[in-house]
Formats: structure tokens, C-alpha cells, sequence
């Protein structure tokens, strides 16, 4: 029982191969443009381990925020995948992942160059009403109530996973949070 | 000789599609969604909306595009994407979508230039013979070209500022029209005469175009009337820009006809939709008894047939990318 594993969500690139539920084998990236690396990785960590797309059991994919084209490519992939070989697929932001490290409610955050994408999580790692992106400026009005994280645990995304619904892949779609000029 | 399908992916702009043309030339399938009404409410593309539109497509597209062929990915020989030149973003969704196709299905995977796919779409219900001129005339290109064969291209000439699509939009805003505003100059200059006088864009010997210098004459023109209180004629405005931008192709094509001798004539990029061109191109053609070539009207815009079909020359030399293919927003044919 295979489960894939797809994160491209800022500029780290990083792909697992779960069986049986725990970490298998992976391919990470940590700089580079993720349309070149990204294919290219996902193939050899599937010929390496001797396995087609369709033996795969589940896709879960981190889908945002973060980088807008980052996440972009890693949800069509996996949205892809999932439609072209009926692979149940799930989707978790990278902040409920590493929301899932800390068992209070808290306000957890990412940054990336111009601030800090944020999240507020109850204790059972639910979203508390919806993402926002804070500038560095007014992060720092803030700084002492968002934990600023990077590393999520594999082990606890799976676990966290497991029991939740699948998502039509037709409907999977990345979070972005930031807006764009036109919306401003 | 066994027939050759291959699945085409087309996301540069706003249009999402995909196509199964079989053998380079009949299209069994065709699927498009256009994202020009959203597009339309901030006046132009706005890059990251048409990216996301594609991602949110992608999937629908696929679907309905294999129920439209009555056939499954795995009855494909090879999968074909436009990699360049486009939106970056836009362009990132359809070349990773084919990557992970090529990848799943073992197909080979197919990069393909828009504008030679433009090109490529004259061999969907005609067959292109050579040598050949070829008219790009989009809202990023416009040129001439000699083709000799399949994939070999001589650049006659360019435009040295705007494309001539580019000149249409920016007209078009100019008298208040919406996006997109290149077919709506041309439902205005139907009921216009030629009433303006606009300079003559390039009178040099070259096979160059220049699209800048007559697009400022109809800014300033409108600014100048305004100014004396005087009402455009919207008609006519429209009408005597389309037959000073047309005039300009018609008189480098002519040259062209005359000092290369080639009898054949094709017409590619969203501006061969414009039937005023396309008569002019054809009386052109007629006065030098040249075979003119123009794609209906849905394969002259944005369509992934067009890819497929200038895929399949390349499926025969087995010119194939690998998986670290990458988009590029510009990229010359020649």
C-alpha cells in the first residue's frame, strides 16, 4: 500500500513515498525551479522503487500557500493523477501540517519574502475561520503570538489524513490566501 | 504506415484545451474553454487568474475532450504541449499537465512553439505544400516567413515595434471598446468609410512591418478631436485604421510573391479570424494565381488541434523533450 506524497508549495520540492503508512522513501529538492526538478524527481523515485501510478493507494498533496506557480504544479499533478488512475487523493495546507505538531490552540505561520502566511488552529488541528497574510511590517506587531514554523512530521500528516474524505480531484484547487493586484 | 494519435495540450493564454488529432491532420477531438468573459471584466489577461483558471480546468478538459474521441490516454502515441511563447504561468499548467501524462502512460512527450502550431493549423483540413509563405499575424507576432519543408523556416521580415493584434486592442481601447477588441474594430468597420487619413506605417524597402507609428496617429487623432470638441466617427475611425494595418500586410506579402516567385500563400494567428484581411489576402492571391490558405475560423484562434498537428512531423524524427522541459514566455521560430 503506496502512498505518494507532494510538496512543492514554496521553494523546497520534496516527494515521499509512504508504505504501509510510514516513510519509505523520498526525493528532496531545496533550490531550483520545481518545473524542472519536479517530474524528473517524481519519475526516479518511482522507477527506483519499482512502482506505476497505478499501484499507488492515496496521492496527498500539500496544496498551499505559498509560492502561487509552486502549488500550482504540484495540485495538477496530483489532481492528474488521481482523475487519470482513480487514486483517492487528499489535500492539507502546509500550515494545518505543521499545526498538527502542537496540541493548543495556536496561531501558526510560514513566511515567505514579504511576510507571513498565518493560520489560526483549535486543538483538534480545525482551521479557525480562514488563512491571512500578514506584510513583514505588521508581522512584527504580531510576532509574539504566531509560532513560525518550518518542518512538518510525516508520520502525524498521514496519521491526521487517514480518516478524512477524499477529494474529487475535478475540485481539488490550491489555497493562496495572498491577493493579487487586480483584487486589491 | 500505422496511424499516429497524439493528445495535444494548449494553455498560453486564457484558453484551455486539448485535442486527439490523428496523423498530424484529422482532428478527432477537440475540447476548448475560453476564460475571455472573466478576462473581459478587467479590460485584458490578467496572468495569474488565466494560471489558476487552468488549473481549475485542467481535469474537465482532459475528460471531456477523451469522451469527445471515444478513446483513453492509453490509445495515444505521443503527448504534444505548447511550451512557448505565452504567459509563463499559464504555460507551466499545460506543460506540467503533459509531463505527468508522458510520465503515467510512458508516452513521449512533444514540446511545440504557439505560433509554428498557428502555422500547423493549415494542415488540418487542407495539406500545406512547399515552399510556402507563411503571415503570422497575432496579438505578439507579425511576420513573414518562407518555409522550403516541414519545420524549415527563413524569416522575410518582422514588425519592429507592435504586432498588429497589439494595434487593433489598443485601438480599440482608444475609441472605447471592450476587450477583446480586435474583432470588435473590425464589426465597427464594417459600417465605416475611409474618412481618416493615417500615414502609411512602412514605406522603406524591407519586408519589415511597423505597427507603433499608425496606432499613435489614432491616439493622437481622437485626443485632437476631443480637444476641438469634435465627435469620432467610431466607423469610420475603425475602418480607416483596419485598411492602413491590412494594406501594410497586403503590400509585403506582394512583394514577397513577386520577388520570391512561391505560389502558395498561408495565413496563421488569431488575426487570419478577420475577414476583411482574409479577402484582401485573396484577391492578392487571385492577381498572382497563389493558393491561399487560411484555417476556419475555430482553428485560427487558440485551439490544441493546431498543436497536434504541428506536433506530428516531429513525432517522425522522434524529436522528443524530457521531463525538465521548461516554458518560455519568447521564443522565436526563427
Amino acid at each position: 500500500m503506496y502512498t505518494l506524497f507532494i510538496d512543492t508549495h514554496y521553494t523546497k520540492l520534496q516527494l515521499v513515498l509512504f508504505k504501509d503508512g510510514k516513510v519509505f522513501d523520498e526525493r528532496i529538492k531545496l533550490e531550483g525551479k520545481h518545473s524542472e526538478y519536479f517530474i524528473p524527481l517524481l519519475q526516479d523515485l518511482m522507477q527506483k522503487n519499482k512502482i506505476t501510478f497505478s499501484e499507488l493507494s492515496g496521492i496527498i498533496v500539500v496544496n498551499g500557500p505559498g509560492s502561487f506557480t509552486g502549488v500550482r504544479l504540484g495540485v495538477v499533478v496530483a489532481k492528474l493523477i488521481s482523475y487519470c488512475e482513480n487514486i483517492p487523493v487528499k489535500a492539507i495546507s502546509y500550515l494545518q501540517a505543521l499545526s498538527l505538531k502542537y496540541d493548543y490552540e495556536c496561531l501558526i505561520g510560514i513566511q515567505d519574502k514579504n511576510g507571513v502566511f498565518v493560520g489560526r488552529f483549535k486543538e483538534n488541528h480545525d482551521l479557525i475561520e480562514d488563512y491571512f497574510y500578514l506584510s513583514n511590517h505588521d508581522y512584527e506587531l504580531y510576532r509574539e503570538e504566531i509560532i513560525i514554523d518550518e518542518e512538518i512530521n510525516l508520520d502525524m500528516v498521514y496519521e491526521y489524513l487517514k480518516d478524512k474524505k477524499d477529494i474529487n480531484p475535478h475540485l481539488l484547487k490550491p489555497i493562496y490566501v495572498k491577493k493579487i493586484e487586480v483584487d486589491k | 504506415m500505422k496511424d499516429v494519435y497524439i493528445l495535444a495540450i494548449e494553455s498560453s493564454c486564457d484558453e484551455t484545451s486539448m485535442a486527439v488529432v490523428k496523423n498530424g491532420s484529422e482532428v478527432i477531438s477537440l475540447s476548448i474553454t475560453t476564460q475571455m468573459d472573466t478576462h473581459a471584466k478587467y479590460g485584458g489577461v490578467v496572468p495569474e487568474i488565466a494560471s489558476r483558471m487552468h488549473t481549475e480546468a485542467i481535469t474537465f478538459v482532459l475528460e471531456d475532450c477523451l469522451e469527445k474521441a471515444h478513446m483513453k490516454i492509453e490509445d495515444m502515441d505521443a503527448i504534444a504541449v505548447t511550451y512557448a511563447p505565452g504567459l509563463t504561468g499559464s504555460l507551466m499548467v499545460g506543460v506540467e499537465a503533459a509531463k505527468i501524462l508522458s510520465l503515467m502512460y510512458n508516452k513521449p512527450l512533444i514540446a511545440v512553439n504557439h505560433l509554428i502550431g498557428h502555422i500547423y493549423a493549415n494542415n488540418l483540413e487542407n495539406k500545406m505544400e512547399y515552399p510556402l509563405l507563411a503571415l503570422i499575424v497575432s496579438g505578439g507576432h507579425t511576420e513573414l516567413l518562407v518555409m522550403e519543408d516541414d519545420y524549415s523556416f527563413k524569416k522575410l521580415g518582422e514588425t519592429m515595434d507592435d504586432a498588429i493584434g497589439e494595434a487593433y486592442d489598443k485601438v480599440a481601447r482608444v475609441v472605447g471598446l471592450p476587450y477583446p477588441g480586435g474583432p470588435n474594430i473590425e464589426k465597427l468597420a464594417l459600417k465605416g468609410k475611409h474618412s481618416y487619413s493615417l500615414p502609411e506605417p512602412v514605406l522603406d524597402d524591407t519586408y519589415n512591418f511597423s505597427y507603433s507609428g499608425l496606432k499613435s496617429a489614432v491616439i493622437n487623432l481622437v485626443h485632437n478631436e476631443e480637444q476641438r470638441g469634435n465627435i469620432i466617427n467610431k466607423e469610420d475611425l475603425a475602418r480607416s485604421f483596419q485598411d492602413v494595418a491590412v494594406d501594410e500586410l497586403v503590400r509585403k506579402v506582394e512583394k514577397a510573391f513577386r520577388e520570391t516567385g512561391i505560389k502558395r500563400l498561408v495565413i496563421a494567428g488569431g488575426v487570419s479570424a478577420n475577414q476583411y484581411l482574409k479577402g484582401e489576402m485573396s484577391k492578392l492571391c487571385d492577381k498572382y494565381n497563389a493558393e491561399l490558405l487560411i484555417p476556419r475560423l475555430l482553428y485560427c484562434t487558440d485551439n490544441a488541434a493546431m498543436i497536434g498537428a504541428a506536433a506530428y512531423p516531429k513525432y517522425l524524427k522522434k524529436e522528443f523533450s524530457d521531463y525538465s522541459l521548461n516554458v518560455s514566455s519568447n521564443a522565436d521560430i526563427v
